[in-house]
């Protein structure tokens, strides 16, 4: 028999062995939805059916008479709501948090001459993470989850040679739990460098150039050095070009942005002289050469950010024609695009947050895209691009638990994404009035 | 391509004064009844030009038109050779690469943004073809581009490919920064006068005499049977890459230069560096060297005048171009800017009266003398059989003061019309004032 005593040590050990279990394992919560309609992206629609969440994957979905309710999970009704899976958004700079720099200068400083630009002078550039920079905010990440988007690729907002990006999925305040990649990919964009070399896009194209050969060059000797040991001068340690060897030699991802159909044209050029693994992101005068994409295999991330371009003929003609061109000409591009067979996905770059993408959404859709194709290039398209298919993009039993649900059909007027989940971690979002 | 240009179109549509003509799309068109000024064989006084898949394939008198192909009655009006710019800034994005002195990776014709209106401006002033080049903020700025003013067209189909390959250097003022105001904390860029800018341009390219050399020498050892391991190539560096092309006399300069002194020494360091000038922009005091210039057959692309806005365009005169041209130099008269480009012709015919030019000879500074310098003046510069079909119109003779251009094509197609720009922009303005219909975008 045992004493009292040792039946309440024994109590106590469980407990506390318990409670270490939960600590270490952090399992998550589990939730079965039901009586929703579900827009899975991975098969026909299901008009009432039943999601179970569990641990942050979608453990079972169907029919609601087909898929039993787990005893253990908490049930949520959502009769009258539509699930689709979490929307991606393929480029953004989301979370950024960076040291004041100088003030931006004017277009005309170079021309007058006021400034003095340093002469080659490299930023560090393409060995910067962008992760470092990152400081999560609750009110922007709730701004992309009323607009259904659950997941973000985050990339660096300054300089040519930008730095590297990383894959975030919205689940909360903290960093860590929400990277599913780090590093995901180089960025680069035709700009100009403040102060300093290259100060005109046409020293840009030669830098950016230059720096691709110097990495070739430099991954050559090393490797010819690791060879031979002796007989060799040991070349010298250069941690920009360390940082870009994996570009040029294993062929990581490089995404180039386009901010205008003449960038589309440049990345295209350097991508085939360099043969990178790359992506064009931005590119809102795509439609305007169709032509040269189809003939390329590189995937496009085509903002939803309708500013026409500084070199557009709309621009230089006063306020008036520029508004013109942005509600009514750079709509039409994806709509071009989809009508003209390419794929690609939609991102949120360059908007201020999740109520102005929703907002160009719906132009874009107004201006031709079909709403499918809109759900198509926020969800599948993207996770393919991004090499995420097997984990985000459709609702399926296994992928990760990134579920939007919506009172009214995605993208129509007044339609409200009432709860989200991401990562299995369920966010309620009060419905206003309609 | 079909694509772009109906995008184009759409775009176009809105802005005022800027369609695109119905006519752009074959390339053949014949130009009826007008003074035919063919600048290199003589003027036809009621004159025929007919143009077939985009090259000039008769110039003459009652030429039939073939079926199918428009026609152009140009009664009463001179028909040209398409004026050409020597020397200009337009359709880029960016001008200098003014971080350093010595640039000439840059090239500008990797920033062609063809959607510059000053694309249009330059066809209703009878342009056709334009020199677009690298700013004069450093001794050595960057390649050039030749471009034809294809409004509408993607950036590729501007380039002409046949044109010299071109570098511009500058010389004086501009590139040794004397306007340049330095602010605590920077420095003043090197260099600073103008004897280190010749110290300058001859280091550099004794750079790149010395990258050839490595070069070679890598070549020569790579070749053989058995190559050390430890061969080390070269690292390819762009810069001195456009320095080799200039001195294997694949390049030729384009030089920015004001005084007669500077311009002497350039000229003396080209020789012995061993590249070749094509020709010197600006050059407000090349009547001091005329005889210099005309012996090393090196062209100037002047302004007619407007000279004396900073110190070294002081002795700057109008006969500059006239005297220069009489004196058996290669005179071209440039814009240098998006807006006086709309009347080169204007420009060219104050050669007549400073400086005693015919109206032959004045037509020649805007037409085929810009074509030679630019190494062109076998496919454009002049209206003769197998030539390139660009031509502009003019109600009056082009060196009149009372011209202007109405019509601008550019192999066989219409890229400016006035008449219709008149009457579209007539009938946008009716449009805008007519009551409006349901509202919205198509």
């Amino acid at each position: 028999m045992k004493s009292p005593k040792n039946r309440y040590l024994l109590f106590v050990l469980a407990a506390l062995t318990f409670l270490a279990a939960i600590l270490t394992a952090d399992v998550g919560p589990t939730y079965a939805v039901r009586n929703c309609r579900i827009v899975s992206m991975a098969g026909p629609v299901v008009e009432k059916g039943t999601i179970v969440i569990r641990d942050g994957l979608v453990e079972s979905l169907g029919p609601a008479d087909k898929i039993k309710l787990p005893d253990d999970a908490e049930v949520i009704e959502a009769e009258g709501l539509t699930a689709y899976p979490g929307l991606i958004s393929a480029h953004t700079n989301l979370f950024i948090e960076i040291p004041q720099g100088p003030a931006e200068p004017s277009p005309f400083e170079f021309e007058s001459a006021s400034q003095q630009p340093q002469e080659d002078k490299y930023p560090p550039g393409p060995g910067l993470m962008v992760y470092d920079q990152l400081k999560p905010k609750r009110t922007a990440m709730e701004s992309f989850h009323k607009a259904g988007v659950t997941a973000v690729l985050v990339a660096p907002a300054r300089g040519i040679f930008q730095g590297q990006s990383v894959l975030l999925s919205l689940n909360g305040e903290k960093l860590e739990p929400m990277v599913i990649k780090n590093p995901f990919a180089l960025h680069i964009n035709f700009t100009t460098e403040r102060r300093a070399y290259p100060s005109s896009l046409m020293g840009t194209i030669a830098h950016i150039r230059q720096s691709f050969m110097d990495a070739e060059y430099y991954a050559a000797r090393k490797a010819q050095y690791e060879k031979l040991l002796i007989g060799m001068k040991r070349p010298e340690y250069d941690p920009r070009l360390e940082a870009l060897v994996p570009f040029v030699r294993d062929k990581r991802p490089v995404v180039f942005q386009c901010n205008n159909l003449e960038d589309v044209k440049r990345a295209l050029k350097i991508i085939d002289e360099f043969k990178l693994n790359a992506l064009l992101s931005g590119a809102n005068e795509a439609w305007r050469v169709v032509d040269v994409l189809k003939n390329t295999a590189v995937p496009l991330l085509i903002t939803l950010d309708f500013r026409p371009p500084m070199t557009s003929q709309y621009t230089s003609q006063g306020e008036e024609l520029r508004k013109k061109a942005e509600a009514e000409i750079y709509p039409a591009n994806a709509a071009a695009l989809a009508k003209a067979g390419l794929r690609f996905a939609l991102t949120s770059f360059g908007l201020a947050d999740g109520a102005a993408f929703t907002k160009n959404v719906q132009a874009a859709i107004r201006a031709g895209l079909s709403r499918d194709e809109a759900i198509r290039a926020l969800t599948l398209q993207p996770a393919r691009t991004l090499g995420l298919d097997r984990r985000l993009g459709t609702l399926e039993p296994g992928k990760i638990a990134n579920v939007v649900l919506t009172r009214g059909e995605l993208f129509e007027e007044k339609t409200q994404a009432v709860k989200v989940f991401v990562d299995g971690l369920l966010f309620n979002y009060e419905e206003k009035s309609r | 391509m079909k694509k772009t240009i109906l995008a184009s179109a759409l775009a176009l549509s809105f802005a005022a004064g800027s369609a695109i003509p119905a006519s752009i799309a074959s390339g053949d068109i014949l130009i009826k009844n007008g003074t035919v000024l063919t600048v290199t064989k003589g003027i036809l006084a009621r004159g025929d030009v007919l143009i077939l898949g985009g090259v000039i394939k008769q110039v003459g008198e009652n030429i039939p038109a073939p079926p199918g192909v428009k026609v152009v009655d140009a009664s009463g009006k001179y028909v040209l050779p398409g004026i050409i710019d020597s020397h200009t800034h337009i359709a880029l994005a960016g001008t200098n690469e003014g971080s350093g002195a010595i640039t000439p990776e840059a090239d500008v014709g990797t920033v062609i943004n063809a959607d510059d209106t000053g694309i249009l401006t330059a066809l209703s002033g009878g342009v056709t073809m334009v020199h677009t080049m690298h700013g004069s903020a450093n001794p050595i700025g960057g390649p050039n581009v030749v471009l034809k003013m294809k409004w509408g067209r993607p950036s590729e189909e501007l380039i002409v490919k046949e044109a010299f390959r071109t570098l511009k250097f500058a010389l004086g003022e501009n590139a040794k920064q004397s306007g340049r105001t330095i602010t605590a904390g920077q420095t003043q860029r090197y260099p600073a006068t103008r004897m280190g800018i010749n110290a300058i341009i001859r280091r550099e390219f004794l750079k790149a005499r010395d990258y050839m050399e490595q070069w070679d020498r890598y070549n020569k050892e790579k070749a053989l049977k058995n190559p050390p391991k430890n061969l080390v190539p070269p690292r390819k560096d762009l810069r001195l890459e456009v320095l080799a092309e200039t001195l294997r006399g694949n390049m030729v300069a384009r030089c920015h230069s004001y005084l007669a002194t500077e311009t002497l020494e350039f000229m003396n360091l080209a020789k012995e560096l061993g590249f070749k000038v094509a020709c010197f922009e600006h050059a407000w005091e090349a009547y001091k060297i005329a005889d210099e210039l005309a012996r090393e057959k090196i062209g100037i692309s002047v302004f007619a005048d407007s000279w004396a806005y900073k110190m070294e365009a002081a002795e700057g005169i109008a006969y500059n171009a006239g005297y220069c041209a009489k004196k058996g130099v290669l005179v071209s008269i440039n814009s240098d800017s998006g807006e006086r480009i709309r009347r080169l012709f204007n420009e060219a015919a104050k050669t007549m009266k400073y400086g005693g030019l015919s109206e032959e000879e004045a037509l020649k500074l805007i037409t085929i003398n810009p074509a030679i310098q630019l190494g062109v003046d076998k496919i454009v510069g002049s209206l003769e059989p197998g030539k390139q079909g660009d031509v502009a119109i003019f109600s009056e003779h082009p060196m009149s003061a009372y011209t202007r251009c109405d019509m601008t094509i550019i192999e066989g197609r219409v890229y400016f019309d006035r008449d219709q720009i008149l009457r579209e922009r007539e009938e946008a303005a009716k449009r805008a004032a007519a009551p409006k219909k349901t509202g919205g975008a198509q």
